[in-house]
């Protein structure tokens, strides 16, 4: 019996990663920040997958918390570093306060929690860690690029550290997914067109699909394929905060 | 008379810094950790170019002493986030405590201060922020290259958003210098051919030089802005590959 261990696992693609992982027989450690939320969708998906479901409600900004994470990730044959959120302040108009958890959450506890998984699954030659960056990773949009470049980065180099191993790391780069995220964090997405949107179900399967094949980045949807491309190599100046890139944030004083 | 403030200042980049910037007539505050080498360095840099060098000891791995260099940058009309050093073991192979302190002095300290000085500069209607960061930030030789992808990301992202305000941030970003750096790291540097090297002298006018123009990325020597535009367009799995080789090699003693 495997177990998978998802941090977010309570909403969008998180939930959808617990979702599939669960339908497809694993174990789940559901961790998240709702307690209610985690208790509900233990009992749905011990019904509908007939899975082991445990959850540990924690707050992955708050260091001692991560710690209680990274002790369970130690045992686990999946790990999805999913947790996350975004700000839609500018990096100067945040607080700071606000500005750290985002870095604490986004990068710390993924330095944490995968240092603990990975050292477990390198000691038995198998598993597979997959971390959600984003595809604003490969741009310069805010202090959320710098955090999600930071996984991407992050991943790209364990993968390599890791390889031969039986153990795989994969990196999943997403553009626009319909999920609560915008909304949560008043980040504006109204004029963003149509066919520029994901959906949660095909991310998450693409990412599995491309962990199986021990894929280290995984770029769901073919539009978000080549604009990767296109923001690796265009000047920098194109793809930095303040133009196109950042319409979704007041506009710079 | 302006004021420059630098961290990590009684070595490598850093003190090369420090010694440019009192060049040029500013008075300068040198951040470090140590306070009998602080001193020394301060008499040095009063005596070669008569302006005001003021020390301030702190450990950027502490989040308290962030906070008292941050408060100083405030008022400091040029920060230069230098403070960083590297590690020999690779990411699962070293202590978790020690990967941390390399995230909290390369990326949260960084953080921290650019918001106090930055909202500072921006206020005042100009500044200047030089961040130290690396090629490695292109590549994938471990927790290293995600610090630096962070600081570079970060970097053009509050560049971008402090473009209208008179504030100037430039990234540099060198590839091997001569210092005290990798000596200290216990890094092999057999395998680095002797064209590869660069001078802190020349590193450090080049950048500020770079940050006279308003140039957002300084890359020192055709060397490395060779090695940044092949990352960019390779392939990642080659890049991850001679990242991999990389992070081999300063092993191999």
């Amino acid at each position: 019996m495997t177990t998978a261990l998802i941090t977010g696992a309570t909403s969008g693609i998180g939930l959808e990663f617990a979702r599939q992982l669960g339908a497809r027989g694993h174990d789940l450690v559901l961790v998240a920040l709702e307690a209610d939320r985690l208790e509900q969708l233990r009992g749905e998906f011990t019904e509908a997958y007939g899975v082991r479901v445990e959850t540990l409600r924690v707050d992955l900004s708050v260091r001692a918390e991560v710690e209680r994470v990274a002790d369970r990730a130690r045992t686990v044959d999946v790990l999805v570093n999913n947790a996350g959120f975004g700000l839609r302040k500018w990096f100067l108009e945040n607080e700071r306060a606000a500005e750290e958890a985002l870095l604490d959450v986004l990068c710390r506890a993924v330095l944490v929690v995968s240092h603990a998984a990975g050292r477990g699954m390198r000691e038995r030659g198998r598993g597979t860690i997959i971390n959600v960056a984003s595809a604003a990773g490969w741009v310069a949009g805010g202090t959320y690029s710098a955090a999600k470049s930071w996984v991407i980065a992050f991943s790209e180099s364990l993968a390599a550290e890791t390889a031969g191993t039986g153990v795989t790391v994969t990196v999943v780069c997403p553009g626009f997914v319909r999920t609560e995220f915008h909304e949560r964090s008043g980040i504006s997405v109204d004029k963003l067109p149509e066919r520029m949107w994901l959906d949660a179900p095909r991310v998450v399967r693409a990412a599995l699909a491309d962990a199986g094949k021990g894929k280290v980045i995984s770029v769901p949807g073919r539009i978000y394929q080549g604009l990767v491309v296109l923001a690796r190599v265009a000047p920098r100046r194109f793809v930095r905060s303040g133009g196109a890139l950042t319409k979704h944030r007041p506009p710079l004083r | 008379m302006s004021t420059a403030l630098v961290t990590g200042a009684t070595s490598g980049i850093g003190l090369e810094f420090a010694r440019q910037l009192a060049a040029r007539g500013n008075t300068v505050v040198l951040v470090a950790r140590t306070e009998a080498r602080l001193s020394e360095v301060a008499a040095e840099i009063e005596a070669a170019h008569g302006v005001r060098a003021e020390v301030l000891v702190a450990d950027l791995a502490d989040r308290t002493d962030v906070d008292r260099v941050a408060e100083r940058a405030r008022s400091a009309d040029t920060v230069v986030n230098n403070a960083g050093f590297g590690m020999r073991r690779r990411f699962l192979d070293n202590d978790l405590a020690v990967e941390e302190e390399m995230f909290d002095v390369m990326c949260r300290a960084v953080l921290v201060i650019c918001h106090a000085a930055g909202r500072a500069m921006k206020e005042r209607g100009r500044g200047q922020i030089i961040n130290v960061s690396s090629v490695a930030g292109w590549l994938t030789s471990g927790t290293y290259s995600a610090d630096k992808s962070w600081v570079t990301v970060f970097s053009e992202s509050l560049s971008g958003e402090l473009a209208a305000s008179g504030v100037r941030i430039t990234a540099l970003c060198p590839g091997f210098v001569r210092t005290e750096f990798h000596g200290r790291a216990d890094i092999s540097t057999a395998a680095i051919p002797d064209r590869a090297w660069l001078d802190a002298r020349e590193v450090v006018r080049g950048c500020l030089r770079d940050a006279d123009k308003q140039k957002v990325l300084s890359v020192p020597g055709v060397l490395y802005k060779g090695v940044a535009l092949a990352a960019r367009v390779a392939p990642r799995r080659l890049v991850r590959r001679s990242g991999g080789a990389v992070a081999r090699a300063r092993q191999s003693s």
